[in-house]
């Protein structure tokens, strides 16, 4: 404990923190600039300066570490002086222009300038003039107004991990640049524009909209995007959401945004959204009344039922909705329809997987904090890159590496190859071979621990033979044994595992092997997950086999338990997976699809046989806030209120459990509610008032939800089981399929891009996401660039057995020389048109691997 | 006074390791190496050496806390980063006497348990890059670098790094920044470099001229050292003078020579027998004196005392015929375009200095420039991140203090009157 004396008073400190933090900590203010809390400390400002005792110069409070006994003034009339002569050096080449300042308002210069600064101007010559830069789409530069703090820099380098910019030139011609030259050309997460404290680097989406003083609220929500869940702040006008900011000391993302957190809000106000509902009349959409609509959907539905039983309907769920809309979704299908048919696109790689792993390692084995893969000593990474697919938890990653952890990838991962890491790239399709390797030199190693018997007896069964694993994958010898010596060497080591790994050949398998080094070396499970609430509508029971609280519709005990709340009959046995249902729409099975927020023509493999299933039904009713391509099929389609129109929960892959708020008005009903009113047609009424009496009968019926409620959830760390009990004691026979290894020969496959910007319908309905990425391209590496004499822009046509595509070419020498990359983002131009429905046998994933590609240049297009 | 820092450079080959040897180099490292590193320190300590780069920190103090870290690996650096204005007072060492530095270097890594060292040489200095390079190799072929050196269980390997052209980077911390591949900016201290400096290791920075008197020192024991020259900060010192000045150069004389016999006695006087205006005793950064200010002993203690500093014994001799106020703001012109722009005070208020300069000095200043640029340097005074823009703004204020008419003229005649 130590003593410092500021302006006369004691302050009694734990630690020796700066002198900055010390009178922080006692509500004494000290002005800053370059400071944040959040950035490595730079004392270039000089206007923390403060006098301290015994010391003949001033010092700089956000630098100097408090010291047992020290005497400190903040507040003096030299001080005074010194900030006064400081502002005004600053205010020499900055520019006056805040009457046009989107800055003005929120600009720390000017308040500091209000508050300390000399009224009358000394200076007599020309300022610096540094030239607007609008180069960037969603980034807008005036680096005449730039003080050289430096804060854009610390963050990009020292917490983002970007390195896109940096201080250019010196002294007074010191401003900010981008390596790349004019344009950003980086990850656009945007945190420059967090830190940046006037009004040099900002959002350009807002540019001359609307002044910071006019904003009317600040609603803290959960953003749309990923799995992560980040915390994000909407700043709201006139029911226009006027700009997207993180908040610091969020438990998620504490003050960091990804591009697609920050940029991608515009969606929801996008002028394509769904109006009115649409009843198809002769094949054409024509706009209809609530009523109509409803009544509607509700009549064929029962038609459906009471012609065929509740087998007959099926209906998918949305990643997109809340843990409200999901339950009521669920509930719907399975109190009013009768059926177990209910799935969703977690279904393409999510869920199987976490079923999977939850069979070997138990319920919530998947269920890890985020922010807790900074503090481990070695992440190892597969199936893909975590800086696109989850931008804040792979933030997680590279700040591990910054501390001095080791990064362990499998694979070529683009967004941590600045952050040294040990990376193993097997060749072409032999992955499985390669992790064999890895498990059987761990065991040589590693004791079994004993914890998990049943499973250590299928280790112990496992046949590797370990002959020219090594030379077969392509690795070197030196970076394996570097590889697993780090491996092995783990103190508090977590895996990460990404959906390439997933939907590739023998995911199962692999999944058990990655499973198996992960029981070795006593690691943490990450799943990578791509929507929002894919875990919150596993959770709420949307999938075939489970009811909510993730309980096996097949036991009757749990059956019992829901039958009781709800004063019906579940139907016993579990119901069609999502592939099931596009085939049994296919032969005629399948009578009717209640489709909620999903677009599974886009999302599902082989577009064309499920666009033919989905025409085959006698009725299809499409839930959502756009037209896609699924509600084209539709009868009926009904508009739905979207991300930051209504109240609700999502649950992030953490499985915390996080409010999401109404910031915006928007005529329109809740999913919940038009389900609602759809049952209520149906003679069977479910009468919540809001969104939080779902959440209230969540938490009756959902074992490990128990007594959580909304209040809870403000106070925030809501993470399940809450104050339940996990499912346990329930462990089916593990069961893993290898399939074959292809000979990859000299052909071209499929490669499935995961881009940052872009994570489908959404993201290619925000503005500024599709100014940074505009189209589909297909991604070739030089050498196949250089074999079909192509160049970047030029027009391919990329066939397979499944379907063909013609997309301009981009070339990117991260790119295997024997993949053709494509994205699944873009409406006609998605990359699951090329792919033949191949399952898993036991996740059910679908295989996107060993697809053989043709490639040709296209003329035509 | 014998020479030791110039000794045999009157010889055309005296950058060759055999012309060092026959004169007697590569004697003080064997000896070196049969005393424990904390007898050398204790004879540094004992000679009273003090850092030869500006400030005149003693040798051993810094030494002793660099040693005392637990942190291995640690790394000697020398500072060969001669940027102040009117300093060339390493050159001889680093062109003519390059062994000197490197026995003295191999002496104090040794010191130091340092196992690696580099020169950081600046950029300017292309013939010197050459010149150590090739002495390098020469001393690792003769086994004085490298492993196993003299045969005992020492290693010490050096290499030449070449700065950018940056003043800043002769700031040791800037230096390390720069080293180690990073924008020259100087560093928050503390952590000082000597526990946390190049590649986060324990570092000692030491300049040329200090280095290069350790093998002297084990020569003739520190006691004998300390009697040369000043008693407070005792050794031989190196001094360069240049401008109107009979016989400009650098001269090896003992601390603490009167600064008007060595303008006087040694230099040969006013060049062409003019009249002296003033003179900046170490280096640009330093501040100026007047004529009648010139009895003052030039070491590190003597010098404040006198109103001005030892800095790098750059003495400038300037003429009647020279415009105080043009100097003034070329020295302002300089530290604009040196200031790395990290700290406020430095990176604006250097080039508004400049600029108040510029137009006193070509006809358009206006009443209230000077104190304007009074008040401008006092706004930078004690308030910057370095002593970089305290230098900038000491210029201004001694200029002013000694010769504020001849600002008050040019701004009354509308323009400079030695120009006609």
């Amino acid at each position: 404990m130590i003593t410092v004396n500021i302006n006369g008073k004691d302050i009694k400190l734990e630690k020796a923190v700066t002198v900055l933090e010390a009178a922080r900590s006692a509500g004494i203010k000290i002005p800053t600039l370059c400071y944040h809390e959040q950035l490595e400390k730079y004392g270039g400002c000089r206007l923390c300066l403060v006098e301290v005792e015994k010391m003949p110069r001033l010092q700089t409070a956000c630098t100097l570490i408090s010291a047992d006994g020290m005497v400190i003034r903040t507040e003096t009339e030299q001080l005074a002086e010194v900030r006064r002569g400081i502002l005004e050096f600053l205010l020499i080449n900055h520019p006056l222009d805040c009457p046009y300042c989107d800055k003005a308002g929120e600009c720390e210069l000017q308040d500091l300038v209000e508050k300390y600064g000399t009224a009358k101007g000394r200076y007599m010559e020309k300022k610096r003039t540094v030239p607007e830069s609008l180069e960037d789409p969603v980034i807008v530069r005036n680096m005449g107004r730039c003080i050289a703090c430096t804060r854009c820099v610390r963050m990009c380098e020292g917490v983002q991990g970007a390195s896109a910019i940096a201080v250019i030139n010196r002294g007074g011609h010191s401003h900010i640049e981008p390596f790349s030259g004019g344009r950003y050309d980086c990850e656009y997460c945007g945190n420059c524009v967090s830190v940046c404290p006037v009004g040099a680097i900002m959002s350009r989406l807002h540019r001359h909209s609307y002044r910071p003083w006019q904003v009317k609220e600040n609603i803290e929500t959960v953003c749309p995007y990923c799995g992560v869940g980040c915390t994000v702040i909407l700043q709201v006008r006139d029911d226009v959401i006027k700009r997207v900011v993180p908040r610091i000391g969020s438990v998620v993302n504490n003050g960091m945004l990804c591009s697609r957190g920050r940029f991608g809000y515009e969606f929801v106000g996008n002028r394509e959204r769904l109006t009115s509902p649409l009843i198809k009349k002769n094949g054409v959409f024509e706009e209809a009344t609530w009523e109509e609509a409803i009544s509607l959907v509700a009549n064929r539905l029962k038609e459906a039922r009471d012609g065929y039983g509740g087998a007959a309907v099926a209906g998918i769920a949305s990643p997109r909705c809340t843990n409200e809309d999901n339950f009521i979704f669920q509930k719907f299908m399975r109190v009013v329809l009768g059926t177990n048919n209910i799935d969703s696109s977690a279904r393409t790689g999510y869920a199987g997987a976490q079923s999977f792993i939850e069979n070997i390692s138990g319920q919530g084995a998947t269920a890890n904090i985020i922010a807790g893969l900074s503090n481990s000593d070695v992440v190892l990474v597969t199936g893909g890159d975590p800086t696109t697919v989850n931008p804040i938890l792979g933030l997680q990653i590279r700040s591990c590496a910054g501390k001095g952890g080791n990064i362990l990838t499998v694979g070529h991962v683009r967004g941590l190859r600045h952050f040294n890491p040990a990376e193993l790239r097997p060749a072409l399709f032999t992955e499985t071979l390669l992790l064999e390797g890895i498990l059987h030199s761990l065991k040589n190693t590693k004791e079994l621990p004993g914890s998990n018997p049943k499973f250590e007896a299928k280790i112990r069964e496992l046949n590797i033979s370990p002959e020219d694993i090594i030379k077969t994958c392509g690795v070197s010898e030196e970076d394996f044994n570097g590889f697993l010596k780090k491996l092995s060497g783990a103190a508090n080591p977590a895996i990460v595992i990404g959906k390439e790994l997933i939907q590739s050949i023998g995911s199962s398998y692999k999944l058990f092997l990655v499973l198996a080094i992960n029981y070795l070396i006593n690691g943490r499970v990450y799943l990578l997950s791509e929507r929002a609430n894919e875990q919150g509508l596993i959770d709420m029971g949307c999938t075939p086999d489970s009811l909510p609280g993730c309980r096996p519709v097949a036991y009757a005990e749990f059956r019992r338990r829901y039958e009781t709340a709800w004063k019906t009959t579940i139907p016993d046995k579990p119901g069609l997976s999502i592939f099931e249902m596009m085939d049994s729409a296919g032969s005629g099975a399948l009578k009717a699809m209640y489709i909620m927020g999903e677009n599974p023509l886009f999302n599902l493999p082989e577009s064309h046989a499920s666009e033919a299933a989905l025409k085959n039904l006698d009725f299809l009713v499409v839930q959502d806030i756009f037209l896609t391509e699924t509600g084209k099929l539709a009868d009926v389609v009904l508009p739905s209120l979207g991300w930051s129109e209504k109240e609700g929960t999502f649950t992030n892959m953490e499985r915390r459990i996080q409010r999401l708020r109404k910031a915006v008005y928007r005529d329109g009903m809740e999913d919940w509610k038009i389900l609602s009113e759809v049952a209520k047609n149906m003679g069977v009424k479910f009468n919540y008032a809001d969104a939080e009496e779902i959440f209230n009968e969540i938490s009756r019926v959902s074992p490990l939800h128990r007594d959580l409620t909304y209040n809870e959830i403000e106070k925030g760390n809501a993470l399940y089981p809450y104050k339940g009990e996990p499912l346990r004691g329930v462990m089916e026979d593990i069961v893993s399929h290898k399939g074959d290894r292809l000979d990859a020969g000299d052909k071209l496959y499929l490669g499935l891009e995961r881009p940052l910007f872009h994570s489908g319908t959404l993201s290619t309905k925000a503005s500024a996401l599709l100014h940074i990425y505009p189209e589909a391209v297909a991604t070739i590496s030089p050498s196949t660039a250089e074999k079909f004499s192509l160049k970047p822009g030029d027009k391919v046509r990329v066939t397979t057995g499944a379907g063909s595509l013609s997309l301009p070419v981009a070339v990117d020498d991260a790119v295997h020389g024997s993949l053709v990359m494509i994205t699944n983002n873009f409406e006609g131009k998605g990359a699951f048109a090329l792919i033949k429905y191949i399952a898993d046998p036991v996740t059910k994933a679908p295989v996107i691997e060993g697809i053989e590609v043709h490639l040709e240049k296209d003329g035509t297009v | 006074m014998e020479k030791v820092l110039l000794k045999n450079i009157d010889n055309p080959d005296s950058a060759d390791i055999g012309e060092y040897r026959k004169a007697g180099g590569y004697r003080s490292l064997p000896k070196a190496l049969e005393l424990e590193p904390k007898a050398i320190i204790e004879e540094v300590k004992k000679a009273g050496l003090r850092g030869r780069g500006g400030a005149g920190f003693p040798v051993a103090m810094k030494w002793t806390f660099a040693s005392s870290d637990p942190k291995f690996p640690k790394y000697l650096l020398c500072n060969a980063d001669e940027g102040e204005p009117g300093t060339f007072k390493d050159r001889p060492i680093l062109e003519k006497n390059p062994h000197l530095l490197i026995e003295g270097m191999i002496i104090s890594g040794y010191t130091l348990k340092a196992e690696y060292g580099y020169i950081y040489l600046r950029g300017e200095y292309p013939e010197a890059k050459h010149i150590l390079d090739k002495a390098i190799a020469q001393a690792y072929e003769n086994g004085f670098l490298g492993e196993k050196i003299a045969g005992k269980d020492v290693r010490f390997h050096l290499a030449v790094h070449q700065g950018a052209g940056a003043y800043i980077c002769g700031e040791e911390t800037a230096l390390i920044e720069s080293l180690e591949g990073d924008r020259g900016q100087p560093r928050i201290k503390p952590p000082f470099p000597v526990n946390v400096g190049a590649f986060s290791m324990p570092t000692v920075v030491n300049n040329v001229e200090t280095l290069s008197n350790l093998p002297y020192i084990i020569e003739i024991g520190g006691e004998a050292y300390s009697k040369i020259g000043s008693p407070d900060c005792p050794g031989p010192k190196l001094y360069c003078v240049s401008g109107h000045i009979e016989k400009p150069g650098v001269y090896e004389l003992p601390m603490g020579t009167i600064l008007k016999d060595i303008i006087y006695t040694h230099c040969g006087g006013i060049k062409g027998g003019g009249k002296l205006k003033a003179v900046i005793p170490g280096g640009i950064s330093t501040p100026v004196l007047p004529p009648d200010k010139l009895d003052c002993p030039m070491d590190f203690v003597n010098m404040p005392k006198h109103g001005s500093m030892l800095g790098s014994g750059a003495v400038i001799v300037m003429d009647e015929s020279v415009c105080l106020v043009k100097v003034c703001y070329r020295a302002l012109k300089f530290f604009e375009h040196e200031s790395c722009g990290k700290c406020t005070p430095c990176r604006e208020g250097t080039g508004w200095l400049r600029s108040i300069l510029g137009r006193i000095e070509d006809g358009s200043g206006v009443d209230g420039d000077i104190e304007l640029l009074l008040s401008v340097s006092g706004n930078i005074m004690g308030k910057t991140f370095c002593p970089l823009g305290d230098g900038a703004a000491s210029v201004v204020q001694n200029f002013i203090k000694h010769f504020r008419p001849e600002f008050e003229d040019h701004i009354k005649n509308a323009g400079c009157s030695l120009k006609n």
